[in-house]
């Protein structure tokens, strides 16, 4: 009977726990690692972008998001999105092609992956002949040119892959048909470029890697025309009359061929090496775009003079008298305009660049083109993320202000509207205003706009005006001299390059309330600023704290303190420094807090922590938890260079001493070269396997880093007697010590005026000795404590101080639950000693449950060194789900990772991209977006086609590609790994394929 | 020093019947009696047929060194102050050799000595445990890091075990122990051997975990360190209890042949009942309160420390100076004195030696099958703790077994578990 009923509550628990908790990594934020692709759909307004680890993103309208990626781990090299169809091909390293679509499932589109095929060449032939170079998705939707490195053209019917052998192109009757003095015997090489005649759709141009262009009729299966250029070829562009043909080569230069003649052979207009005079960098691709009235809009890429502009990332655009080299500080992947009109047949109004580290767009309408702000695929990264910090349910008057003080950095960005427009965005909106702060190595902190599925920027702070730094703040790089040529104009804000390390910034805090923020750097500096709508300037003022308080015998080698600005620094509106606490030694920041509404900042170092009064601007208490024998943190950074020297000088001599006893051996002939190479690889081998081993040792006071700050926690509870609550101070530290301190703070009107004064009330020493990550006091309910103002502003229930209050310490090896005012151990819940991770990161988290709007729990959200996420449930501290969620190997990852107030998190997967993930049922932010099949305008005449034909069209494919995969037990197992919107849709994929199947038979 | 003490000594020689040895209080008393020193606090200790020096402190070992004597017992009695002095320990060994040259006629085997503490001295460093529960080519050691200065002092490191699965034979990854830290903990107990294979730590198995997670695992336990090992060295493996108790059929189900997978299920009752061991036997937090508002709180605080620090005192080695006796005592004259007992030929020690470790295996036994009751019982526990002690160190110690080669026994890195 017990049994029974227990079993029931068990599962009653379970229920609850399905109804708090479900694990979803949600969506990819910033800018894709390592892109490889581009491609768009003017007729879907869908941009795609595919990447060096095979995976390819769609964008369309803000919120528009699709991700795929493929099976292989190999890069996309070409995206072609099928003309007005909902499919696109991509093309990989591998040689292999992928067919996706974008299907509509209970009203959602998700990318899927629907086939796959690797051109099959004649039996015995080498690779060469199959490896394709060009795609060329037919503007019939039906067929698709396939270019190889052989320099044959296959022609396959998609979306099935049926290879149509009789429609090839093959190399030897092109040759046939070109004149005999071109080339002679020579190759024409591979297949460069496949271009479509945009005003007759059965012809195709064929540009062959030497430089020769064929124009190939594909009816009556014979060349037309002939191009013969004499450089090799880069690029190829057909204008939209049809008339003309540019042609851009490897020596800089581009040219312009009449293609409307009946002659075979066609006549230069002109060719020009726009940058001239001295040898050239390739154009590796032009384009020429009509306007209704004037001159056309020329833009290429590269063509830059080799000796003096070599290294420039630049697109030239040249329109009537305008010409600008748009200089990009990474290399350009592709690049595409787009045109007004329904038909994108108008005007071109923008122009697209994907670079290697961001996306640019270039308003080409408005006098000056600049630049118009992108509300995604934002470099995160424009210099390199060094922390982040999150902050929930933002009041709506800070959000204003901040989007505010925003608006008036971006003045320089276009007006225009994002010019991606495709699908439709039917994600809820976001249910809070959610702000994600990132701090940067260039001392900088981003505040991001975290509310949805797009992560937009919204302020940018800078700290280095503080300071003075090497750099000199006139070096301007945008200022470009008059008469300067190529003209240059710099673009993007993808700056990998700090003037300072000092300057980096380690932690941050804001009160959402009283708009006051703290952040905390390299050098141990830590700024204190205040949300201001005007410019103000001011002199900021400096307050050195001694964490060493006498301490004797240790010499900091690390880098010296910054240098602070004593005159008046003007400082735009926004968040303007007014306070500034300088650590000595000027070790990096390892743990800072802030409690707006006593006014005080507590920071702390791996030397010791201080309190900082920021009303009076002064400090409280500055505590040094040195251990006197702990000489690593004392030496700073510096000392870690001499180690990597060391091991350095180490394998160097390893390899000398193998290669000493190499020489020893005369090596006469190959046979005694090749033991002795043998006997150096065993040697090698036997160094690399040389078994890593871990030294069993219980943790000691000695070891190093122990008085490293962990963190630092305000709470207003009972910390010497159970009848009166006061504020307190708490910090734990590596060693597993936790300290607290009294605070006595003078009454509101005398605040200004008396002392706060810090008494020490408390230590613990945790026996196990592991790093203290976090503490935490609940309350009488056994709820954690509010945040500081979030009574005063009605936004939490006041804590409960009836019942007794409880200390919880989190170690990275436990969770300790400890009475208050005298501490002693109450419950715990081990976690390294169980199965061996260790907690890396933790945040209290509100649970709200998916059926009942108003239950909820509350609870620890815990990634682990494993890349584990846990929930501990509070106040009993029980395991309650936990799901693997980073690759343990992905250390960066694990450290970036930030917990939200309400179960979601984000962390880095590449130095430039977040993932969203959410621990929660109710509090889920993911794209939901519905992409349409477009329907064909009867007007555009270059693709005249009857009414519904799009209709009709859309199924059969569909249905060709079923049957196809049916057909073909491989390809079955392709969608194997579709992932749509992140989510995990890829079974559905594969029940579909066979349900059709099934219907099919 | 060496001389005076031993012209100090005085020397008694009485009988006590081998059959009935009765109490240690009542020998105790005799002893008094004999050397007319009732005032005084003693050890007592005897010379067993290796030669050291072990001592008699209850009914068990009193009987056990009747038990021993052929047909002398040599006792030897010390000032209870003497004894802890380390200093004098080297004037016992001097003293315990002058006794294995008496006892025992081949004066040519020159064997190493173990030092063993006195009585009060003991606190368990290491044992063997859950024998009848573990497949006869495992051992469960348990390590005993509280109050000691020793380091833990062993490394492990990732290598490739050989099992047998249904599959027949297949290369997994494992853990093994790489290094021993001389003077360590580890070493010194001799129950763990470099290339011995890590399989569970605290009743948890390691398979799926790296090296990283493993290290974690014993650095959060190494408070109380209990690692299951398959050791490199089968040789010195504890007999099974059960071959002479016949007790449990859980334990003959998993003998050798089954292998690896019954393991799991013969330990998992044990590893139920780690975490109600652990909690009493983890140190606790040191907790220093200071007073803000009341001074008087200060001696409450000081209060709290001490009680915390007490749970580790226990363990810890007694104050090195006695209360009673300030400044350096006189060096007494040691008291020697030797016990004849009448015995019957035909019982020789070697069948005492069965009897006795049938009885410790019965203590197993019992051990196991009490085990929830384990904390209700310390002082059996501690009786058994020692009993494991010695048998380890009689049986299982490296040091001892001369003939076995070290090393050169299994191919480095891949070790067979059947």
């Amino acid at each position: 009977m017990k049994r029974f009923r227990r079993h029931g509550q068990e599962s009653h628990r379970d229920r609850i726990k399905q109804e708090l908790y479900q694990f979803n990594k949600t969506v990819e934020h910033g800018f894709p690692h390592q892109p490889s692709a581009l491609g768009f759909s003017p007729s879907l307004q869908l941009l795609a972008i595919g990447t060096r680890s095979g995976a390819i993103k769609l964008y369309g309208a803000p919120g528009v998001e699709f991700m795929g990626l493929h099976d292989e781990n190999a890069a996309v090299t070409q995206i072609h999105f099928l003309p007005h169809l909902v499919e696109l091909v991509t093309l990989l390293d591998d040689n292999s092609l992928h067919m996706w679509t974008l299907k509509a499932h209970k009203g959602v589109s998700e990318l899927l992956e629907i086939g796959r095929f690797t051109l099959t060449g004649p039996p015995g032939a080498p690779p060469s002949v199959t490896r394709v170079t060009a795609v060329l998705a037919h503007s019939s939707g039906e067929l698709l040119l396939l270019g190889t490195e052989g320099g044959h053209v296959f022609v396959v019917e998609v979306p099935g892959f049926r290879e149509l052998e009789e429609r090839n192109i093959s190399l030897e009757i092109v040759t046939h048909s070109i004149p005999e003095e071109y080339g002679g015997r020579r190759s024409l090489e591979h297949v460069e470029s496949l271009q479509e005649n945009p005003a007759n759709p059965q012809q195709v141009l064929i540009g062959y890697g030497r430089g020769l262009m064929v124009i190939w009729d594909l009816d009556c299966q014979s060349a037309v025309k002939h191009i013969l250029a004499t450089q090799p070829l880069e690029s190829v562009w057909w204008t939209e009359d049809g008339l003309r043909v540019l042609s851009s080569h490897s020596d800089g230069s581009y040219c312009r061929w009449s293609v409307a003649g009946l002659d075979t052979q066609s006549e230069q207009e002109k060719s020009e090496v726009p940058y001239g005079h001295f040898p050239c960098k390739a154009i590796s691709k032009v384009i020429q775009l009509p306007t209704k009235q004037g001159p056309p809009f020329l833009l290429f890429s590269g063509g830059m003079p080799r000796a003096s502009y070599g290294d420039r990332h630049c697109i030239t655009v040249i329109h009537s008298k305008t010409h600008v080299a748009l200089d990009f500080t990474s290399r350009i992947i592709d690049f595409f305009v787009i045109r007004d009109g329904p038909d994108q047949a108008g005007e071109p109004s923008a122009l697209v660049v994907l670079v290697e580290e961001e996306l640019v767009v270039i308003d080409l309408q408005t006098e000056g083109w600049p630049v118009i702000q992108t509300p995604y695929l934002v470099p995160l990264h424009c210099s390199a993320i060094t922390c982040s910090h999150h902050v929930s349910a933002i009041p709506l008057k800070l959000w204003e202000r901040v989007l505010s003080a925003g608006a008036l950095q971006n003045t320089h960005y276009s007006k225009k509207p994002w010019p991606i427009t495709g699908g439709l965005n039917l994600s809820p909106d976001p249910p809070q205003r959610d702000l994600l702060l990132t701090g940067h190595e260039d001392g900088t902190v981003r505040f991001w706009d975290a509310s949805g599925v797009c992560l937009y920027p919204m302020y940018k702070l800078s700290t280095a005006g503080v300071f003075h730094t090497d750099a000199d703040p006139n070096d301007n790089m945008n200022q470009c001299t008059e008469g300067e040529w190529p003209p240059f104009r710099k673009v993007g804000c993808f700056d990998p390059y700090s003037d300072d390390p000092r300057l980096g910034i380690q932690k941050i805090h804001l009160c959402k309330y009283s708009g006051y923020l703290t952040v905390a750097g390299t050098a141990g500096q830590i700024l204190v600023l205040e949300l201001n709508d005007e410019s103000a300037e001011q002199a900021v003022e400096a307050t050195v704290a001694d964490l060493l308080q006498g301490q004797e015998g240790f010499r900091w080698k690390g880098h010296t303190r910054l240098e602070v600005r004593e005159e008046p620094v003007l400082f735009p509106p926004g968040f303007q420094p007014f306070a500034l606490v300088q650590c000595q030694p000027p070790a990096v920041v390892t743990a800072l807090t802030l409690h707006s509404e006593w006014k005080l900042v507590a920071f702390g170092t791996s030397h010791g922590f201080g309190l900082y009064d920021y009303q009076q601007k002064n400090n409280v208490l500055v505590r040094c938890t040195l251990n006197p024998s702990d000489q690593l943190a004392m030496e700073g950074p510096l000392s870690r260079v001499k180690s990597i020297k060391k091991s350095l000088r180490q394998s160097f001599r390893r390899i000398r001493r193998s290669r000493v006893s190499l020489r020893k051996h005369h090596v006469n002939n190959a046979a005694k070269l090749q033991d002795a190479n043998a006997r150096l690889e065993a040697e090698l081998a036997e160094m690399e396997l040389a078994p890593v081993q871990r030294k069993i040792e219980a943790r000691s006071s000695d070891d190093s880093f122990t008085g490293l700050v962990r963190t630092l926690y305000f709470a207003d509870t009972f910390l010497s007697d159970s009848s009166h609550n006061t504020p307190s101070l708490w910090a734990g530290t590596n060693g597993g010590s936790v300290f607290a301190y009294q605070l006595r703070l003078p009454s509101v009107e005398r605040r200004a005026e008396d002392l706060v004064t810090a008494h020490p009330a408390k230590e613990i020493q945790l026996m196990h000795r592991a790093p203290v990550v976090a503490i935490l006091v609940m309350d009488g309910h056994g709820s954690p404590l509010p945040e500081p103002l979030e009574v005063a502003h009605d936004l939490a229930r006041s804590p409960d101080m009836q019942g007794s209050h409880h200390l919880l310490v989190i170690s990275e090896e436990q969770f300790k639950v400890f009475t208050l005012p005298k501490v002693s151990a109450k419950m715990k819940l081990k976690l390294t000693a169980i199965d061996g991770s260790r907690v890396r990161r933790v945040g209290v988290a509100w649970f709200g449950s998916s059926c009942s709007e108003d239950y909820g729990e509350s609870g620890l959200t815990v990634l682990t060194n494993q890349g584990d996420l846990h929930v501990v449930s509070l106040p009993g501290v029980k395991m309650q789900v936990h799901h693997p969620c980073i690759r343990r190997e992905d250390v960066s990852g694990i450290a970036s990772c930030v917990f939200t107030k309400h179960g979601q998190g984000f962390y880095l997967i590449s130095p430039s991209e977040f993932e969203r993930f959410s621990l929660s049922a109710r509090c889920v932010v993911e794209p939901r977006s519905l992409v349409e099949v477009p329907h064909q305008t009867p007007t555009s005449l270059s693709r005249a086609q009857p009414d519904g034909a799009s209709e009709y069209r859309y199924e059969q494919p569909e249905r060709a590609s079923k049957n196809h995969l049916c057909n073909n037990m491989k390809t079955a197992l392709t969608g194997g790994k579709a992932l749509s919107n992140g989510g995990d849709f890829h079974i559905c994929s594969v029940s579909i394929v066979k349900e059709e199947c099934n219907d099919g038979e | 020093m060496n001389v005076l003490s031993l012209y100090g000594a005085e020397f008694r020689r009485f009988s006590v019947d081998r059959f009935k040895p009765g109490k240690f209080e009542e020998f105790y008393k005799l002893i008094m009696h004999v050397h007319r020193i009732a005032n005084m606090e003693v050890m007592i200790g005897y010379a067993d047929v290796h030669g050291d020096l072990l001592p008699i402190n209850n009914d068990d070992n009193f009987c056990k060194a009747v038990s021993t004597a052929h047909p002398l017992l040599r006792v030897f009695i010390q000032r209870q102050e003497e004894v802890d002095y380390s200093s004098y320990g080297t004037h016992s060994l001097t003293r315990k050799k002058k006794a294995v040259v008496t006892l025992r006629n081949d004066v040519n085997r020159k064997r190493p000595h173990i030092r063993i503490g006195m009585p009060q001295d003991f606190r368990p460093v290491s044992s063997i445990i859950d024998v009848d529960i573990l497949p006869e080519s495992h051992r469960r050691v348990r390590l005993y890091r509280h109050g000691s200065d020793k380091p833990l002092g062993f490394y492990i490191r990732d290598g490739t075990s050989v099992r047998v699965t249904p599959h027949g034979l297949e290369k997994v990854p494992g853990i093994f122990i790489s290094r021993m830290v001389p003077g360590g903990l580890a070493e010194s107990t001799g129950l763990l051997a470099v290339n011995d294979e890590v399989l569970e730590v605290n009743g948890i198995e390691v398979t799926g975990k790296t090296l990283d997670q493993v290290t974690d695992m014993m650095i959060a336990n190494s408070h109380n360190l209990i690692v299951t090992v398959k050791p490199v060295n089968q040789r010195n493996n504890v007999v099974r209890a059960s071959r002479i108790s016949g007790s449990s059929g859980q334990s003959s189900d998993s003998s050798g042949s089954s292998g690896y997978p019954s393991l799991s299920t013969a330990a998992a009752p044990s590893a139920h009942g780690y975490p109600d061991e652990l909690e009493s036997d983890e140190e606790s937090d040191i907790v220093i309160e200071s007073s803000l508002k009341r001074p008087s709180r200060r001696s409450n605080a000081s209060v709290a420390s001490v009680a915390s620090n007490a749970s580790r005192s226990h363990a810890q080695a007694p104050p090195p100076a006695p209360v009673d006796s300030p400044g350096p005592p006189p060096r007494p004259p040691s008291v020697v004195s030797t016990v004849s007992f009448h015995s019957q030929p035909s019982l020789n020690s070697l069948s005492n030696h069965g009897s006795l470790s049938y009885k410790l295996h019965r203590d197993l036994n019992l051990q196991h099958s009490q085990y929830q009751h384990h904390s209700s019982h310390p002082a059996l526990r501690e009786s058994n703790g020692s009993l494991h002690k010695i048998l380890s160190t009689m049986r299982t110690d490296p040091r001892h077994s001369l003939a076995l080669p070290r090393g050169g026994v299994e191919e480095d890195g891949t070790v067979i578990t059947l």
